[in-house]
């Protein structure tokens, strides 16, 4: 794994859904996080996220902020909507029910 | 409601398209600059740093486009670059922008002018509620007042009783309302109260106390008219248009319910019609005021209202829901029939026959009465077919435009395709070029039309007064001209794109620039054939209503029109009685003698070249009844001089003709001819309806044109003004013939006030007595030729658009070809051709496609004759002179529109050519 292509669009878009769950992030800290997180694993070329982004704001899944960071810069902070949040619900059940069933897979075969 | 948020979303990203772009490099930045800080934290030099952020970042520019496209109106930008692209391409080729959108604008400017005016005189509804059930009893324009027993059984006009029984027996009818046919051959004289000087002729329509209701009309102020108004002694009651209330009078509201004087006898302004409402049928002459039908005997001192044998009324009513059209007129048949035949004009046993072939016929009422449409009908048709062979004409040029343009372009295309242009998006380039071309075109179009409606309008109803028509062009209008070019577009700019870019580009680049072949396609060639055959057909269209145009003008009416006026007036609105008509007649004579230069006061009923007609059944005393009609003429002394008839025989009316001497009668030629064998001496002979001895004949005079120049064999029979015949059964109080409808006023030189003088001269005897029309005499006459002027001038228009548009279309299908041959032409011309021989090559191209197009426009033209033949005056098929003309004058445009290019093609220099290779 690591490979930017790798990583099927709906992924990208659960971890997108998934990191800005919390609290507003930026663009930048969206892609540390998932690095972070995934111990670097998840290596996602990280301008890819920047059309992801767009996706999912015109599906209105996230709503996007001008703020200041803790350096002082403004960047663009983006948050999970009420609907966002339900697909989100939803795109995590799928995940689980699908790794479920690879595990089962993989671990009885 | 997550679809409502996205949408809102969507709109933002297309409005803050920029500020979205700007947001998305900033916040990409931002990302870069933090790793190159993370990295340079971690010890990389900036440089090594910058490197490795941009690597980790991936391609900058390709994520901006994935980005762009996840806002998604791709699609938009890019048409909109197409038609920035496509505008600025058409601002490069300005001449063939400006031929196509110019061609465009013609044929659809045309085209919806005329469609505007059929729609408004064939198709619409009038402005009332429903108009699809209201059903007119009775079929055509069939006017104004009639009698006696109809052989045919048509009926279109009832008599009062017919109608009222009619009202009475068809339950059928939520309403039916009866209207006067014939309101604009009898103008009502008004004054308002309180206003000062001599009352105007309007126009005044009787009509049934149900006729608002029937039309489900509210009033603008007041009330309108009810039943209760419309019986005998009721108070006079008049509803006002709401077009004369506001012109007229600022939309005062205290007109409501104030006195209008109408022909001296004060009546209550009830209410103002509904806006809009212009009547019951579209004419250039719209009822001011409607008046209750049994008020007419009052106002109108006339004696037919209620008289069984007079028919006078169209009828227009409201069905129930569910009536079966068939049923009702059969039973309508029956129940016409039922009563026709208990009046005098059905006693006899001939008659009673006619009775059993009666047939009133239903047609749809929504439109009203459709004088406009019977009187138009066959040249608004005719206009159709002209203007659509105009398009078809201007739509070959665009073809041919496109297709030379879509042929030159090859090049560039290939250029395109081989430096990865995919070909959907090529097409799709084309395409909204062409759109934008022929939205500019239509666009043009518009403005085309409208100036063309008003243009129309103005040549139909000669700008008498408001016509309701609109001219600005409908819905339907629009969609029809705007589709139209949009097709025409498509069609033929996007075909040859599609064949360009089939080609292999490697094929057209080489062979891009060096072409011996013909040039033009035979599809190109095969248009201007066309063009130039249609275009001959409306030439000699034109030719030929031109000249029978020239042939009606010049026709000799028999009279002399020289200094000479016509007065219309009505001295019945005036309150005269007609016992007092021989000293008013009298004075009339006196009062405008008196006027400097005055030579003959004349007085008639009618005058020649008129739209009046008086016509009875006429017999010679002692001689069978051979069913011969002639019109009746009331006139004074002085009437054959004042417009120049001149007796030919015996002599005319004199003073000495008055009401106590025998009862004479001056006939026209054609009459004489009629009852009297050759050599027949007719002087002495007696004539009359009946039995023919009223009348004692004392002169014959010549044929002078009366109503119409096509009415050939008209009998008329000239009276003394006041006579009256022995055996006239109806008391001299009813006989309504005995009021004069005109003074004819010779002078010895031209006067140009004659209509402030007659007004004066006329209020000065009684301040009742208004001008209801004034014209010279030469006005009155070219009148008559107005609907044959405009068919010959818009049918000149359109055979010259139709030249001009197939001049354009011969000469850019010949420009295209010398272009196409420029290499081809400058290696002959270098190897020793001529320029004489250059241009006789050219042009024999040019030629010969004119002649084809002759060869096929000629036999056309003929064929097409028989189908105008019955709106031309004396003509039966195409003269050589005609024929003559328009093959010249099409000569002369192809060898023009050659000769240009040609010239260009001979001026071409060999040797820049052979180094353009």
């Amino acid at each position: 794994m690591g490979k930017p292509n790798d990583l099927v669009q709906g992924t990208l878009d659960l971890l997108i859904l998934k990191t800005v769950a919390l609290e507003p992030k930026h663009g930048w800290a969206i892609a540390k996080r998932i690095q972070q997180i995934s111990r670097e694993v998840l290596q996602v070329q990280q301008g890819s996220l920047y059309p992801a982004l767009q996706r999912l704001e015109q599906k209105a899944w996230i709503k996007a902020k001008w703020a200041e960071t803790e350096t002082g810069r403004k960047a663009k902070f983006y948050s999970l909507t009420a609907s966002g949040r339900v697909q989100l619900e939803k795109e995590e059940a799928n995940w689980n029910r699908l790794s479920a069933a690879i595990d089962l897979v993989v671990q009885t075969s | 409601m997550a679809w409502l948020q996205r949408s809102y979303i969507r709109l933002q990203t297309l409005f803050g398209r920029e500020r979205l772009v700007e947001e998305l490099d900033a916040e990409m930045q931002f990302h870069l600059d933090e790793q190159i800080a993370e990295y340079v934290a971690a010890g990389m030099s900036p440089g090594e740093a910058r490197l490795a952020a941009m690597k980790v970042f991936g391609n900058g520019t390709a994520m901006k486009e994935q980005a762009w496209d996840a806002w998604g109106w791709i699609w938009l930008e890019q048409m909109g670059r197409d038609a920035r692209y496509g505008l600025r391409q058409l601002k490069k080729t300005p001449g063939f922008t400006a031929t196509a959108v110019f061609t465009l604008a013609l044929g659809i400017g045309a085209n919806a002018a005329i469609f505007t005016l059929v729609n408004a005189v064939m198709m619409k509804s009038l402005p009332v509620s429903d108009p699809e059930t209201l059903v007119r009893i009775g079929d055509t324009a069939d006017c104004c007042v009639n009698g006696g027993a109809h052989e045919d059984g048509k009926y279109s006009l009832f008599s009062t009783e017919v109608y009222e029984h009619l009202k009475k027996s068809v339950p059928e009818f939520d309403n039916l309302a009866a209207m006067q046919a014939g309101f604009e051959y009898r103008p009502v004289v008004a004054r308002m109260e309180g206003t000062e000087g001599s009352g105007r002729a309007v126009m005044g329509e009787f009509v049934s106390g149900n006729y608002f209701q029937t039309f489900g009309l509210k009033p603008a102020a007041g009330r309108l008219l009810r039943d209760e108004d419309d019986t005998k002694g009721a108070p006079l009651m008049a509803v006002m248009s709401y077009d004369t209330w506001k012109n007229r009078y600022a939309e005062n509201p205290s007109v409501v319910g104030s006195t209008i004087w109408v022909n001296t006898k004060a009546v209550t302004v009830a209410g103002i019609a509904s806006p809009g409402f212009f009547g019951d049928r579209l004419s250039s002459t719209l009822p001011e005021l409607y008046l209750p039908i049994e008020s007419m005997p009052q106002l109108a001192n006339v004696a037919y209202v209620h008289d069984p044998g007079t028919n006078w009324l169209y009828l227009i009513g409201r069905v129930k829901p569910g009536v079966q059209m068939v049923a009702l007129q059969a039973k309508i048949n029956t129940l016409t029939r039922q009563a026709l035949s208990e009046t005098e004009a059905y006693s006899g046993a001939k008659e009673k026959k006619y009775l059993e072939k009666l047939s009133v016929m239903l047609t749809p009422g929504g439109a009203g009465i459709q004088h406009l449409r019977e009187q138009y009908e066959t040249n608004l048709q005719m206009l159709m077919a002209v203007s659509g062979l105009v398009l078809l004409i201007a739509c070959a040029n665009i073809a041919n435009l496109l297709l030379a343009r879509g042929m030159r372009r090859r090049t560039e295309l290939s250029v395109r395709t081989a430096l990865g242009a995919a070909r959907g998006r090529i097409v799709r380039q084309l395409l909204t070029e062409s759109v934008v071309l022929a939205g500019l075109g239509g666009l043009a179009g518009l403005a085309v039309a409208y100036a063309g409606t008003k243009m129309l309008l103005a040549l139909t109803f000669h700008a008498q007064q408001s016509v309701p028509i609109d001219a600005r062009p409908s819905g339907a209008v629009l969609a029809f001209a705007c589709g139209l070019s949009l097709l025409t577009g498509i069609l033929f700019g996007v075909a040859p794109a599609l064949v360009a870019a089939k080609t292999d580009p490697a094929d057209s680049l080489r062979t891009g620039t060096r072409g011996t072949t013909a040039g033009s396609s035979l599809l190109q060639r095969g248009l201007v054939v066309v063009q130039a055959g249609l275009s001959l057909v409306l030439l000699v269209g034109a030719g030929l209503f031109a000249q029978s145009l020239r042939k009606l003008e010049s026709s000799d009416l028999k009279l002399d029109a020289r200094n000479r006026y016509i007065v219309h007036i009505n001295p019945q609105t005036a309150g005269y009685s007609q016992t007092q008509l021989e000293a008013l007649y009298r004075k009339f004579a006196e009062r405008f003698h008196a006027l400097p230069g005055v030579v003959k006061v004349g007085l008639a009923s009618y005058t020649p070249m008129e739209d009046n007609n008086n016509g009875f059944d006429v017999q010679r005393e002692g001689h069978p009844d051979t069913q011969t009609m002639a019109s009746i003429i009331r006139a004074n002394a002085e009437y054959f001089d004042s417009v120049g008839t001149r007796v030919v025989m015996g002599r005319g009316i004199r003073e000495d003709d008055t009401p106590m001497s025998r009862t004479v009668a001056v006939i026209n030629e054609t009459l004489k001819k009629k009852l009297f064998k050759p050599g027949e001496n007719p002087i002495g002979a007696r004539i009359g309806s009946g039995h023919g001895n009223q009348w004692e004949i004392v002169g014959v005079v010549e044929d002078t044109t009366y109503t119409d120049v096509a009415w050939k064999d008209h009998g008329m029979y000239f009276v003394p003004a006041m006579q009256r015949a022995a055996d006239q059964k109806e008391p001299i109080t009813q006989d309504e013939s005995l009021y004069l409808g005109a003074i004819v006023v010779e002078t010895t030189a031209p006067v140009n006030n004659m209509e402030e003088l007659a007004r004066k001269t006329l209020a000065e005897i009684n301040p009742n007595l208004a001008v209801v029309r004034s014209q010279t005499f030469a006005e009155q006459i070219s009148n008559c030729f107005n609907d044959a002027r405009m068919v010959a001038q818009l049918t000149a228009l359109f055979g010259a658009l139709a030249l001009l548009l197939a001049t354009i279309g011969l000469y850019g299908v010949t420009a295209y070809t010398v272009a196409r041959r420029t290499s081809e032409i400058g290696i002959r011309m270098a190897l020793g051709a001529q320029r004489s021989s250059v241009i006789a090559m050219v042009m024999r191209g040019a030629m010969s496609q004119t002649a084809l197009g002759l060869a096929i426009g000629i036999p056309t033209a003929l064929l097409c004759v028989r189908f105008i033949e019955s709106q031309l005056y004396e003509i039966k098929n195409v003269g050589v002179g005609v024929l003559a003309a328009s093959v010249l004058a099409l000569a002369l445009a192809s060898l023009l529109a050659g000769l240009v290019p040609a010239r260009r093609a001979a001026s071409t220099d060999p040797a820049q050519t052979l180094r353009m290779e």
